[in-house]
């Protein structure tokens, strides 16, 4: 508890590692359709619930599709969901946020209010109910719309509107919307990665819950946490039904993580 | 303190109003009323008054009052929260400890983003396998078991049944908890009176004892809320897992069937669960931070 302690060495090579992790499953996800061995779904490929094997290393699952490029799909799926609803979470949290610091007080606190009391319920169900509001097609949104609150906060409360330069600015009769815009981009210039990597690991989180709980994908476009849904009636008796798209999954979110280089001073 | 609490408590109040007005809105779907932001509008203060009349409507499902369907669910949802949250206590504030060291702490940041990355249905559906594989128990995830098990009880036959998803919340709670106070410690590492306390003479357990401590002990107090939302996220995943009905597996059906009146209660209370955390957790924190002030 007592050292002090920042290895911003071992940070680095972390963050290195998340991003080439990303660019690896971003390569992945490209070559997806050349890399799989069956189209998206299709059935009978090999025998029902086959174990790895040198002809399907991810074996097979119980209407006998690939596994291997079921996974490969599903991470497709995943990820292209998870880009979207990253994007809403970008704008609506972290950018929307470090503007709204900066309006007039009054209106700047109301809103942070507004968006305090969604943060205030767990991004889970508030995704579940904006999906059940409008329809599953939206749920790469509804991922995007539960992460932005805690974003919206994050980034609202990181906003010092009494610094020297803001006083400085103010006092030299700059306008505010000069001054809003100089900050933003030095601001996201220097944070952009971080936040977009801490958006996709939260909305690749939600996403894929609420695809495992029947709130997200439809078939046949499956993503991964679908796939483990699926699963859910095999997985006792046959591990890799399950392992295979869990693991993709981890890998997707923990790389995204390590990317955003989350420390134990920031709140995830 | 008794201002810090009182100022505390108001934004509580505003919290809670807030997250009544927004349970309104949605509710009022459930009203009949003309279509246009003006009608709408109007539904919504209705049911809002209805709110705090204590008249949360009906359940579109049952027929039956929405508050008596969740006081009949609610409290399976709060059993397995409370359970878990012993269980994150147990396991989070030991690891959190251990971990918030300082070489330890280093050596354990990739550690911990791997743990950390699971989602929590992830980590359900393994310790299911785990007790099935391993441990022979009588798991289903895929279709409901027979009977209710409750979650306080000696029945070995229960506690099996029981324990899978309070391990679930509780898990998902001690990352929580471990994740709160390293970050309590990481800051707390970084204040400078520690040099000045060591200039001082203190030895470097006393100051551990004295000061860094109740630090860290605030930190995790002040981040009641969020510990809050982890578990009852994981409690929605854990009773979707392994069958348990609850307020939060109540919660999915209710959106599901689209039973507004009850998925807008059941939203209150959760967002009301995690206000009146905070609020505890902020005064405690403040509490423990002005004990020794004159």
């Amino acid at each position: 508890m007592s050292a002090p302690g920042e290895a911003p060495l071992l940070r680095a090579a972390l963050r290195l590692l998340g991003w080439c992790g990303l660019g690896l499953i971003a390569v992945a996800v490209a070559l997806g359709d050349f890399l799989a061995r069956a189209p998206a779904g299709a059935a009978f490929v090999g025998p029902m619930l086959s174990a790895p094997s040198a002809e399907f290393p991810f074996g097979t699952d119980l209407l006998g599709r690939d596994l291997f490029s079921e996974t490969l799909h599903g991470l497709s799926v995943s990820v292209s969901h998870a880009l979207l609803g990253t994007l809403l979470a970008i704008a609506l949290g972290g950018f929307f946020g470090a503007v709204a610091a900066r309006l007039p007080r009054p209106a700047g606190l109301t809103l942070r209010g507004v968006f305090a009391i969604f943060a205030s319920v767990p991004a889970l169900l508030l995704a579940i109910l904006v999906i059940g509001l409008s329809a599953r097609f939206y749920a790469p949104l509804a991922a995007g719309f539960a992460a932005a609150p805690l974003a919206f906060v994050r980034a609202f409360d990181r906003v010092d509107v009494n610094s020297a330069h803001a006083e400085y600015a103010r006092a030299t009769g700059i306008s505010w919307t000069t001054l809003l815009r100089r900050d933003l981009t030095y601001e996201f210039r220097d944070t952009l990665g971080t936040v977009a990597a801490r958006a996709l690991a939260a909305v690749t989180i939600i996403l894929s819950t609420v695809s495992f709980l029947g709130f997200g994908a439809t078939p046949p476009a499956r993503d991964l946490g679908l796939m483990i849904a699926a699963a859910k009636a095999s997985y006792l008796h046959a591990w890799w039904t399950a392992a295979f798209p869990a693991l993709a999954l981890l890998v997707l979110i923990l790389c995204a993580r390590l990317a955003a280089g989350l420390d134990e001073s920031e709140r995830p | 303190m008794l201002k810090f609490a009182a100022r505390q408590a108001g934004r509580c109040a505003l919290g809670l109003l807030g997250a009544a007005a927004a349970a309104a809105a949605i509710s009022a779907i459930a009203l009949p009323h003309k279509n246009g932001l003006g009608p709408f509008l109007l539904a919504a203060g209705v049911r809002l008054w209805g709110f705090l009349e204590l008249d949360f409507g009906k359940s579109a499902i049952s027929g039956l009052s929405a508050g008596g369907e969740l006081a009949h669910s609610l409290p399976q949802t709060m059993a397995l929260v409370l359970a878990g949250g012993c269980v994150a206590l147990l396991v989070g504030v030991p690891l959190g400890l251990l971990l918030g060291a300082g070489p330890i702490r280093r050596a354990a940041a990739p550690l911990i983003q791997i743990v950390a990355a699971a989602p929590v249905f992830c980590a359900g559906m393994a310790l299911a396998w785990g007790a099935a594989r391993g441990l022979h128990w009588p798991v289903s995830v895929n279709a409901p078991m027979q009977g209710e098990a409750p979650i306080f009880t000696t029945d070995p036959a229960a506690l099996r049944a029981t324990a899978l998803p309070v391990l679930t919340v509780g898990l998902a709670g001690a990352a929580a908890v471990q994740l709160a106070l390293r970050r309590a410690a990481s800051q707390s590492a970084r204040e400078a009176f520690r040099s000045g306390l060591r200039r001082m003479g203190l030895t470097a357990l006393e100051i551990e004892r004295f000061y860094v401590a109740p630090q860290v002990i605030g930190g995790l107090l002040a981040s009641a809320a969020e510990i809050m939302l982890a578990l009852l996220s994981a409690a929605l995943v854990a009773e979707w897992v392994f069958h348990r009905p609850g307020a939060a597996d109540l919660f999915v059906k209710s959106v599901a069937l689209q039973d507004w009146n009850m998925a807008a209660l059941i939203l209150f209370v959760f967002a009301a669960l995690t206000f009146l955390a905070d609020l505890a957790g902020r005064v405690g924190a403040e509490a423990l931070a002005s004990k020794d002030k004159p």
